[in-house]
Formats: structure tokens, C-alpha cells, sequence
């Protein structure tokens, strides 16, 4: 046995031990990701401040933080599928889906926009209960379930659509878009804060987001504990298509039209944002543990790296170059970080 | 006794803040079946990984022939003799036969091509050491588990192994595979290779080791000792370090007139279970006691929902009903199961204490719009928690950080917390301390003075006779009888292995007639 | 049902061949065209160039990963082919050597990568894909490369006899290598035994970590020289060559009856898988059925046949003792 267990009281630590495990709590908290961010995305706001023109100009921070929004909420939509211990390749071609079936519904069907916004959420809902049903009853990975479905969806949205753009969508949008609010904030960077807030709440505050991370982190123990995981990793995949499609209409509110290429080829342009907001924000890749505001830090520190690189006219293509070396020290970092927290089982 | 082999001298094995093994001695001699004997947590795997190579130890020394060796690596372990049988297979699935026992020899030239003619020629020399009429072409994956025991045996002879561990080898055989198996092995011994056995089941020791080593609480509790004069009454003497004695308790009385809290009647499952009866009333602890690998933990799993029976009716409190996952058994039916596989199935490492134990009440805590907050949890959970004296710097802790004895309390609290009419408790002293054990005996006895029914599922003999009102036997998928407990641990145990023995000898008797 | 059919309905190559010779049959009877020389020359050129793009994936199967980074690595290796064919004016040979060159590098970097820091390869490689197809666009500026060499178009669109092309060249030799690495080569062997059981190829003397460079070794290579035919089949240096190459290079080898985890992997069944593939696809324009189905074929069959490697898995595991155990 260890020795600890008899020296501390039970549930109840004495004087000398709570002040150590105050310095341990600090000691976390200045390990954690959210902080490790928190002091990349100043020293960088701080070094393209210096370094470019035009970086704090209202303009750019406008346009800065609705790029960020997007990714946002990108990163929420894969997040919220990590969870399981799986991943959702079809975040891109989900979202193109709900894009371009809320621009059918209204250009076709001629439906108001919030029903047609609704719509186009409630197919980004059924294609991901597709995924999750298949995934649960194959018993396959996710990864290789996901890839065929990404293929699918985004073959027959093509097929339907014939790849046409929907462009006369009603003004709400673009002015949605295009607001301004303080001069600088855009409110599509609201929806992806109230969103996190909804999320955090979700996994803090009910039962079903407790599930899901019980059920993320080891499938068979919460399935022993009364949790319906099957369910459970079904609704994940749910909520992961409800949030690719809100990404996807941010999207569109953002460029005014709803485009079959606003994510790629197969949507795989996502896949790059949709991994590296969790990785870098310190979601377990393995599943059942995560961190909303990790997430959205970690997308702020894209998109700011992204804009800022682009000032510096550091020249378009080798962003991605940057991006891809970002999330590979980003994994070393959190590898070297949690190895260093286990040793002083910390964790 | 001739030089041995290999011998451990005074190892010690320290993790922090534990001696795993202090001063252990082991010797080996030649053409011997060597038993390593020990309860759980006695330091028998950390003595099985020392001699693999896998540990070093921290002091003593290990001598092969009588001269120092140092091993780095299982690999260093194998080049000088040492060849280890696991419980998980170390085979490679779709490989053949042949080619899996002369792996090692092929990985040494990578771009030399592979005669397959040649190297299932070599191989089948060694499977005709072991007498084994196997195919080396098949792939291994086509063979049954014994069948994949001995090709690792023939693998590790094919190395030269004069000295070989098995880790449990009988865990998944039947009766007449171990039959075969020690055939082998006694075949093995009389060409001269030390055969270290590991097993719980004593009968099998018994039967076929000529030596002994008992481990108890890190330490030596008899060094190489031989076999001959050893009851088992002695072995066990040695490994509890006394004699199987059972707590001196008020002798419960449960009136058979107690309402029945759950009854399955002629219930058959996929796993195989057939005809099964069983009642446990309330205020009653039910032993289902049996081998490994007859059946009891795949029944719990049934009644839980998890693999619904395919035939009979299962009654909770008198009403037949039928539980399709685990959620309607524990949210509907109040029955709760703490796992064996502590790890595994019984709690979420990488989660906190508070949500170990909270994760049976989220349902029935959560509000409107399944709004849940910590402190209704923890208003719920403590309590219990601290009956069960879970020590944990806070309840925010990981699961994961805390002892494995802690860790128990916790799997068990968790389904006191949800306050359940039945609880089904599979090995629940796996891995815990006496002291601790001796607690979750007492308090397992006040839940049943309390009305619930309980279900014991355990392999520990002293602790079945200790706890249980009456013991149901089961082998081979299907109970086989039924004792009430005397408490009296020698008829006890006699009784029981009868029961067990009776069926698994029947086959060959009627084989004789 | 006698024991020499069964075992033929065993191998991985069986079911795949049927359904090939049964689409040959159906297609070409419904429309004799599909049979023309032309139209078979296309075919060949498709499967040309996919088989190359599907053994690259399958070899990483095989240890039990994935590498998103296939269509990156060809694409990389594709725009420095033509790129220093045009820009420095290389022979054709020369560039090649240093086109497989750079995918044999970037492989190896994606192999240290992740037998160093033990961090899963989908993150490696997804991280990496960005890295190689940003250094793709940073070199071509999004623009393609039209100085390919003569000899180089002329090895694209000629054939060696009949419909054959010279194109199929080089893929039927690499199919031959891959086929003896996997079946004959202790090394080829490590590579399935860590993809099949690790820890137990550990023990037996396989170093695991260089298995695994050496897995995404060849693996980058073999991407490279897609990247490479793919410039002589198209004649120019395309950076958007591997933008669609992941969904193939999964499709093929779990069509041959790939285990997704590793171990088991079937050359000749992933051959047949590519021309499944590209059959059907042939198919979908003959037929005049929209192009953009194929997107919905391909993942229709990646589903439905990991759904039948699986069934046969399960069936595999039961063996003779009880099912559920």
C-alpha cells in the first residue's frame, strides 16, 4: 500500500498537506493548457502588435475574430466526438450538407430563414445520428466509418445539388455577417462563445454531458454503471452534426452563399482546424476528458497565427506549413506535460 | 538436492512506498515442477517479472549454473535460458504455426528470404518434443487456447529454454486439456527442463509439482521446499500464514420466510448457462462459488442486463420481469454489481473520486432539463465514503492515484450510494489488503442485517465460508448443487470440491463403464 | 459445400475476383464498349496509378496505423518531379530519383515521428499532411508545372502492347516486390507481426520502432511514385495531385479484406480492390449516371466492406469452443 494513505485523514487532509495541495493546484493550473495558451496567444497578440501594421486595427480584429468563430466551433463539433475516444472525419462534409440544405430550403422551398436555419441544424443532426448508429451497431472505429460516410454525404450532396451554389440567400445573413458590434466584435464570435458556454455547462451541470464523458473514458465500466452507452456515443455524433452545421451556416453568413467547396474537397479543409482547436486546448485524444476552453483558446491561437503570418507576409501556402508544425509541437508539448504531471502524479 | 539450475538469492523489489518483495529466495533444480504459490498481492508477479527480465531488483542476485546474471530485458532473459508461458497470448494471430515458434530465429536476417519448407521442418521437430500433431502450416488463430499453449511452450523450447515459467497455463483449459498439459509437462520435467508453475488451484499443485514456493506479503513463506508430507491444509497454513480460520461471528439467522429479493428459474443465457436455478432472499448472502472459468461472473453480467437470458424467468421481489441493459436493472430493479475487473468495468481511472461514486445516481439526482449539480452528488456520496473510510486527499482526486484498496472501497461505494436492494459482489478481495478485506467482510454482513440480498461471487474459499448463508456451486455453465453453510471450513470446502469434482469427473466414468 | 471450395472461399483474393469477373460480365454485356481496347486502356491506366496510391496505405494497414499524409507525400514528390524537370532543367530520371527521394524522407520523418514520441499516427500524419501539402503549395504557388519532359508524356500515353500501357510498368513490378516483402521477407513479416501482436513481436526479437520507419519508409515511397506516374499520365505537374487520394487508398486495401488493426493484409485481394474501384467508377460514366456518385459508391463500399471483414473476423474468433466466451 502506499504510503500516503496512512498518513492522510480521510477526505479530509491536515493543515501542512492542504497548503501542499495548494501549491500543487497552482502548480496545475499553471501547466494547464488554458493558461499555456492563454500566455501564447498574448505573447503573439504582443509580438504581430509590434511586428505588423494594421494588426490591432479594428478591421483586422473584426475579420480576426470571425475566422476564429468558425473554427471554434469546427473544434467543438470534433470535440465533442473525441469525447468518445473516436473522431469524426465528416465534420467538413456534414457541414457543407447543413449549409447547402438550409440554402435549398429557402431558395427552394421558400421557407423563412430561421425555419430554413433550423432545417439545415436538424439534417446536420440526423447525419450524425447516422454515424454514431452505424458506429455503435458495426462495432467499427469511428475513424474508418466516418471516412466512408464523409465520402457519402458529400457525394450525394453533389449529386442533389449538381454543385451549384445557393447565392440569393435573404440579407439576413450577410448582415448577420458583415455586423459590427463595438467596432470590432463580430457577433458570429458571440454565437461561438454562448455555444461554449452551452457546451461547458452541458459537460459540468447535467447528467448527460456527465454521461458522456463517463462513458468516453471507459466504455465498459459506465455501461456496468447503469449508462446506456450506446445512447450515449449515438447523441455524441448528434451534437456533433448540429455543431459542424452551425460552423457551416457561420460560414455562410459569413461569405453570403452557400458554396459545395466551402470546405474542400469531401470537406477535408476542416480537418486541420477541427483537430488542432482540442489538441492544442488539451481534449484527450483517447477520450473522457475535455476542455471547452481549451478549444476555444486553441482556435484563437490558429486564427491569430494565421492573420498574424499573413501580415508578416509570410506568403498564404506556408500557413498550412505552420499549422502542421503547430500541432506537431503542440502534441510533444502536452505529451511532455503530462508525463512530467504523472511522474508527480499530479494528473 | 542436485546444483540448481537457477536461483534467486535474497531479491527485494521496492516501489515507492512499497516493498513489493523483500529478501525472496527461489531455487530451481533440473527436471523439477517447481510451484509458486501466494494469495493476491503477495509478490508473486513481481518475483515472475524479476525472473522474466521484465524488473530488476533492487538487492539479492540471480544466478544461472551457479554464476551471477544480470537481466536487462525479457529478451536478455530468453537468450540465457529463461522462457516464460503467459496468461495473455504472445502469439501472432495470423502467422503460422511454424513460423510463430521460429520467429525469433527469422527476425535476425531481415532480407534473407524465408524458406517455409525449412522453417515448418524446424518446427515441427520441436512440436514432436512436445508429441504435438500439429500442422505447422495452420495459422494460430485456428487453433483452441490449449492448442496455442503449447505452441508457446514449443516456442520457448525452440530457444533453448532450460528453465520455463507458466503464468496460470490451466486458467482457460478444460479438464482434459490440463490433462494433456501435464502430460507434457511431466514429459518436459523427466528431459531435464525446470518448470516453474504458477496456479491458484491447489489440487492441480498437488498433483504435479514435486517442489514449492510460497510467497506471503513480499516475503518467503517456505523456500523450494519439496511437496512430499505437504497437505493442502499446509499449503494453505503457508500462504494465509495460518490455518484457514473463520471469523468467530453470531451465527446469522435469515428466516427462509424472507421475501425472495431475486429468482431465476431454469434461466439459460448465450453465454451457455443452462437450467439455471437461483434464489437469494432478503437479507441473505448467497455464495456462488466454482472455478475460474465456470460461469459465475458471465451469470452476474446476464442478470444485469448486459447479455439477457434467452430462456427461464428471472423475478425481482416475486415479479418476473425482463432487464434489458444495466440501466433498467439498477434504475428499476435496484441491482447493482461490483466487478472483479476493478480496472477494467469497476471504475473510470482517469475520473475523480466524486464522479466514481456519483456516476449511479446522475439519473435520479438530475433535475429538469437533466440540470445535475456536484453538491447534490456529494450530499449523496459522502456519506458513504466516509463509512467506507475511502482515504483520498480530496474527492476530487483521480480514481487512478489512490491504492487498490481504496480503489475497491470506492467500486462498492458507489452502489451503496445508489441504494440497492440487491447487489451482486464478483471476487470482491482482489488485490486488497486483509485489513481492508476484513472490513468489506463486516460491512457486506451489516448491508445484509439491512435487508439487502446479496450475491457473493468469490474464489477465495475462507471468504465464501466466511460471509456466505448458503453456497451454490457452479461448474461448467450450470450449478451442480447447493450447501448450506455449516461454517465449519474443512466438511465446508470438502463438500464443495465433491460438488465440483463429482461432475467433472462423471464424463470419465461413464468413459470407464 | 467440399473442403477445396471452402478454403478457396477463405482467401481474402476469392470474393474480390468473383465480384470483379461478374462486373466485367454484367457491364460488358449491357454496353459492348466497356470491352473496347480504349476503354480498357483507360481502366488500366486508372488502376495503374491507384494501385501504386493503395499499397502505399496498405502497408501502413499492415503495422496496424494510418497515414492521412499519402495524397501530401505523392503530391509533394508529383510537384518536384515536374517542378525540377522545368525549373532546373533535370533529366527526367535524375528528378524522379530525387522526387522518390523526398517521399522516402518525409515517409521516414512520419515514421520516426511516431515510433519516437509513441503519439498516435492519425495526429502524426494529420499534422504532417499540412506540413508537406503547405511546402506543395509554397513551392508551385498553387500554379502547375507544364515543363515535363517529352520522354516523360511519351512513358504517360503509350502502350507496351495491345491496350496495355507503359504505365502498368511500373506498378506490376512494385505489386511483385510488395507481394514478396510481405509473403517471403523476414522483414515484411515484422511489419505484420507488430501490426498483428506488438508486444509479442517484441519479445521475439523485432525491433518494433524501426518496423514501423521502415513501414512508413516504403510507405512514403510508394506515394512518391503514384506522385510521379501521375505527373506522366496527366503530363503535368498538378499541386492539386493527392487531394483525393485518401478515400481510395482506404478503399482498396479494406475491399482486399485489410484487418484495420493490423496484421493481415492481402496484395493480390488490394489489386482487385483497386480494380473494383476503378470498374465501377468507369462504370458510373459509361452509364451516363452522375460522376459525383462515385464519391457515394466509394464510401458505400468502404462500409460495406470493412461491415464483411468484420463479420469474417467474428467468424474467425469463435472457434471451437463456445461462441460468446
Amino acid at each position: 500500500m502506499r504510503p500516503d494513505d496512512s498518513s492522510a485523514a480521510v477526505l479530509a487532509p491536515a493543515v501542512p498537506e492542504l497548503q501542499a495541495l495548494k501549491r500543487q493546484q497552482v502548480l496545475r493550473l499553471l501547466l494547464s493548457n488554458e493558461f499555456g495558451l492563454l500566455v501564447l496567444i498574448l505573447v503573439f497578440g504582443v509580438a504581430f502588435a509590434l511586428l505588423t501594421t494594421g494588426f490591432l486595427s479594428a478591421f483586422n480584429q473584426f475579420t480576426l475574430n470571425r475566422t476564429a468563430a468558425i473554427n471554434i466551433v469546427i473544434g467543438y463539433s470534433m470535440m465533442t466526438v473525441i469525447v468518445t475516444g473516436g473522431l469524426n472525419l465528416a465534420v467538413g462534409a456534414i457541414g457543407v450538407c447543413a449549409a447547402m440544405f438550409c440554402g435549398w430550403l429557402i431558395e427552394g422551398l421558400g421557407l423563412p430563414w430561421p425555419a430554413a436555419v433550423l432545417g439545415g441544424l436538424g439534417l446536420g443532426a440526423s447525419l450524425g445520428f447516422l454515424n454514431g448508429w452505424v458506429v455503435v451497431r458495426s462495432g467499427l472505429h469511428s475513424f474508418i466509418v466516418t471516412l466512408a460516410s464523409m465520402s457519402i454525404f458529400f457525394g450525394m450532396m453533389l449529386f442533389i445539388t449538381r454543385a451549384a451554389s445557393f447565392r440569393a440567400l435573404p440579407p439576413a445573413f450577410a448582415e448577420f455577417g458583415r455586423m459590427k458590434l463595438v467596432g470590432t466584435v463580430s457577433p458570429l464570435m458571440l454565437v461561438a462563445i454562448a455555444v461554449g458556454g452551452l457546451l461547458v455547462a452541458m459537460y459540468r451541470f447535467t447528467a448527460l454531458g456527465r454521461e458522456m464523458l463517463a462513458a468516453g473514458a471507459k466504455p465498459e465500466a459506465a455501461l456496468l454503471s447503469g449508462v446506456r452507452v450506446g445512447r450515449i456515443f449515438i447523441l455524441c455524433h448528434m451534437l456533433s452534426g448540429v455543431l459542424a452545421g452551425i460552423a457551416a451556416l457561420l460560414l455562410v453568413a459569413r461569405t453570403g452563399a452557400a458554396i459545395p467547396s466551402m470546405a474542400g474537397q469531401l470537406g477535408q479543409d476542416w480537418l486541420l482546424p477541427a483537430f488542432l482547436g482540442p489538441v492544442l486546448g488539451g481534449t484527450l485524444l483517447s477520450g473522457g476528458r475535455v476542455s471547452v476552453v481549451g478549444t476555444f483558446l486553441g482556435a484563437v491561437l490558429v486564427a491569430m497565427l494565421t492573420n498574424g503570418l499573413l501580415l508578416l507576409k509570410v506568403g498564404e501556402f506556408w500557413v498550412q506549413t505552420c499549422l502542421g508544425l503547430l500541432l506537431l509541437v503542440a502534441v510533444l508539448l502536452d505529451k511532455a506535460r503530462r508525463s512530467y504531471l504523472a511522474r508527480r502524479r499530479m494528473l | 538436492m542436485s546444483e540448481p539450475v537457477f536461483e534467486a538469492r535474497r531479491v527485494s523489489k521496492f516501489f515507492p512506498g512499497v516493498k513489493a518483495l523483500q529478501e525472496v529466495s527461489i531455487r530451481l533444480a533440473a527436471g523439477s515442477i517447481h510451484a509458486l504459490l501466494g494469495e493476491n498481492g503477495a509478490g508473486k508477479s513481481t518475483l515472475i517479472k524479476i525472473i522474466t527480465g521484465v524488473y530488476r531488483p533492487d538487492e539479492g542476485e540471480l544466478l544461472l549454473d551457479g554464476r551471477p546474471i544480470a537481466l536487462g530485458s525479457p529478451r536478455e532473459a530468453m537468450a540465457a535460458g529463461i522462457g516464460v508461458v503467459h496468461q495473455e497470448r504472445n502469439l501472432i494471430p495470423r502467422f503460422s504455426v511454424g513460423e510463430n515458434i521460429m520467429l525469433e530465429h527469422l527476425a535476425t536476417q531481415l532480407l534473407r528470404p524465408i524458406d517455409y519448407a525449412s522453417v515448418n521442418a524446424a518446427a515441427t521437430k520441436w512440436l514432436d518434443v512436445l508429441g504435438l500433431h500439429l500442422d505447422p502450416a495452420l495459422p494460430v488463430s485456428r487453433l483452441s487456447v490449449a492448442k496455442m499453449q503449447m505452441v508457446e511452450i514449443a516456442k520457448a523450447l525452440s530457444l533453448r529454454s532450460r528453465v520455463l515459467l507458466l503464468d496460470e497455463p490451466t486458467a482457460s483449459l478444460t479438464p482434459h486439456e490440463t490433462e494433456t498439459l501435464f502430460g507434457l509437462l511431466q514429459k518436459l520435467r523427466h528431459d531435464g527442463v525446470s518448470i516453474i508453475f504458477v496456479s491458484h488451484k491447489l489440487e492441480e499443485v498437488q498433483e504435479i509439482c514435486d517442489q514449492v514456493t510460497v510467497l506471503r506479503d513480499g516475503r518467503n513463506a517456505c523456500d523450494s521446499r519439496s511437496m512430499a508430507g505437504l497437505g493442502r491444509q499446509n499449503i494453505v497454513q503457508l500462504m494465509i500464514g495460518r490455518s484457514e480460520q473463520i471469523p468467530d461471528w453470531a451465527a446469522r439467522h435469515t428466516a427462509s420466510s424472507a421475501a425472495m429479493a431475486i429468482e431465476l428459474k431454469g434461466v439459460a443465457t448465450p453465454f451457455g448457462h443452462s437450467n439455471i436455478d437461483l434464489a437469494v432472499r432478503r437479507g441473505e448472502i448467497v455464495g456462488l462459488y466454482g472455478l475460474v472459468g465456470s460461469g459465475r461472473t458471465e451469470l452476474a453480467k446476464s442478470i444485469m442486463g448486459l447479455v439477457p437470458p434467452t430462456a427461464g424467468t428471472l423475478s425481482v421481489d416475486g415479479r418476473p420481469v425482463a432487464i434489458r441493459d444495466v440501466a433498467e436493472a439498477l434504475h428499476t430493479h435496484r441491482i447493482g454489481y461490483v466487478s472483479e475487473d476493478r480496472k477494467g468495468e469497476g471504475l473510470i481511472l482517469i475520473h475523480s473520486v466524486l464522479d466514481n461514486a456519483g456516476i449511479t445516481l446522475w439519473r435520479r439526482l438530475a433535475r429538469r432539463a437533466g440540470l445535475l449539480f456536484d453538491s447534490a452528488v456529494r450530499r449523496d456520496a459522502e456519506p458513504f465514503l466516509r463509512k467506507l473510510e475511502v482515504r483520498t486527499p480530496s474527492l476530487s482526486q483521480l480514481v487512478g492515484n489512490l491504492s487498490g484498496g481504496n480503489q475497491q472501497k470506492i467500486s462498492v461505494a458507489k452502489w451503496l450510494a445508489a441504494g440497492v436492494r440487491v447487489l451482486i459482489v464478483d471476487e470482491p478481495s482482489v488485490g486488497i489488503d486483509i485489513k481492508t478485506k476484513a472490513y468489506l467482510h463486516e460491512l457486506l454482513r451489516e448491508l445484509a442485517e439491512g435487508g439487502t440480498a446479496i450475491l457473493l461471487i468469490t474464489s477465495d474459499m475462507p471468504e465464501m465460508i466466511t460471509l456466505a448463508d448458503r453456497i451454490v456451486i457452479m461448474n461448467d455453465y450450470r450449478i451442480v448443487g447447493e450447501l448450506d453453510n455449516s461454517r465449519d471450513y474443512v466438511p465446508m470446502s470438502e463438500g464443495i470440491m465433491n460438488l465440483i469434482h463429482a461432475i467433472a469427473d462423471a464424463p470419465a466414468a461413464e468413459a470407464a463403464q | 459445400m467440399t473442403a477445396g471450395l471452402r478454403s478457396y472461399l477463405e482467401t481474402d483474393w476469392f470474393g474480390p475476383l468473383a465480384i470483379t469477373a461478374l462486373a466485367v460480365a454484367v457491364i460488358g454485356g449491357l454496353n459492348p464498349s466497356f470491352l473496347s481496347p480504349f476503354n480498357i486502356q483507360v481502366l488500366l491506366l486508372a488502376i495503374a496509378v491507384n494501385t501504386l496510391i493503395a499499397l502505399s496505405q496498405m502497408i501502413i494497414i499492415a503495422v496496424g496505423q494510418m497515414n492521412l499524409a499519402v495524397g501530401a507525400i505523392g503530391g509533394l514528390a508529383a510537384v518536384c518531379f515536374a517542378g525540377l524537370m522545368q525549373v532546373w532543367g533535370l533529366p527526367p530520371v535524375a528528378a524522379a530519383v530525387a522526387a522518390l527521394a523526398i517521399g522516402l524522407a518525409a515517409g521516414i520523418l512520419n515514421g520516426i515521428f511516431i515510433a519516437v514520441t509513441e503519439i498516435s499516427a492519425f495526429v502524426i500524419t494529420l499534422a504532417s499532411l499540412s506540413v508537406y501539402k503547405g511546402i506543395n503549395l509554397g513551392i508551385t504557388r498553387a500554379q502547375p508545372f507544364y515543363g515535363v519532359a517529352d520522354s516523360v508524356k511519351a512513358f504517360g500515353n503509350t502502350t507496351v502492347f495491345g491496350p496495355v500501357p507503359w504505365l502498368m510498368v511500373p506498378t506490376l513490378v512494385v505489386v511483385g516486390l510488395i507481394w514478396y516483402l510481405l509473403n517471403r521477407l523476414p522483414l515484411g513479416r515484422s511489419i505484420l507481426a507488430v501490426g498483428g501482436n506488438s508486444h509479442a513481436a517484441e519479445l521475439s526479437g523485432i525491433s518494433v520502432s524501426s518496423t514501423l520507419i521502415t513501414a512508413h519508409a516504403i510507405s512514403g515511397l510508394l506515394a512518391a511514385l503514384a506522385g510521379v506516374v501521375l505527373v506522366a499520365r496527366l503530363q503535368i505537374g498538378q499541386p492539386t495531385i493527392g487531394d483525393d487520394w485518401l478515400i481510395l487508398s482506404f478503399a482498396a486495401p479494406v475491399i482486399g479484406g485489410a484487418v484495420l488493426s493490423g496484421g493481415h493484409v492481402s496484395t493480390s485481394a488490394t489489386v482487385l480492390g483497386v480494380a473494383i474501384v476503378a470498374i465501377i467508377t468507369q462504370a458510373l460514366v459509361l452509364f451516363r449516371i452522375d460522376p459525383f456518385f462515385v464519391q457515394v459508391v466509394l464510401g458505400g463500399l468502404i462500409l460495406w466492406a470493412v461491415g464483411v471483414n468484420r463479420w469474417r473476423e467474428v467468424r474467425l474468433r469463435q472457434g471451437p469452443r463456445r461462441a460468446l466466451r
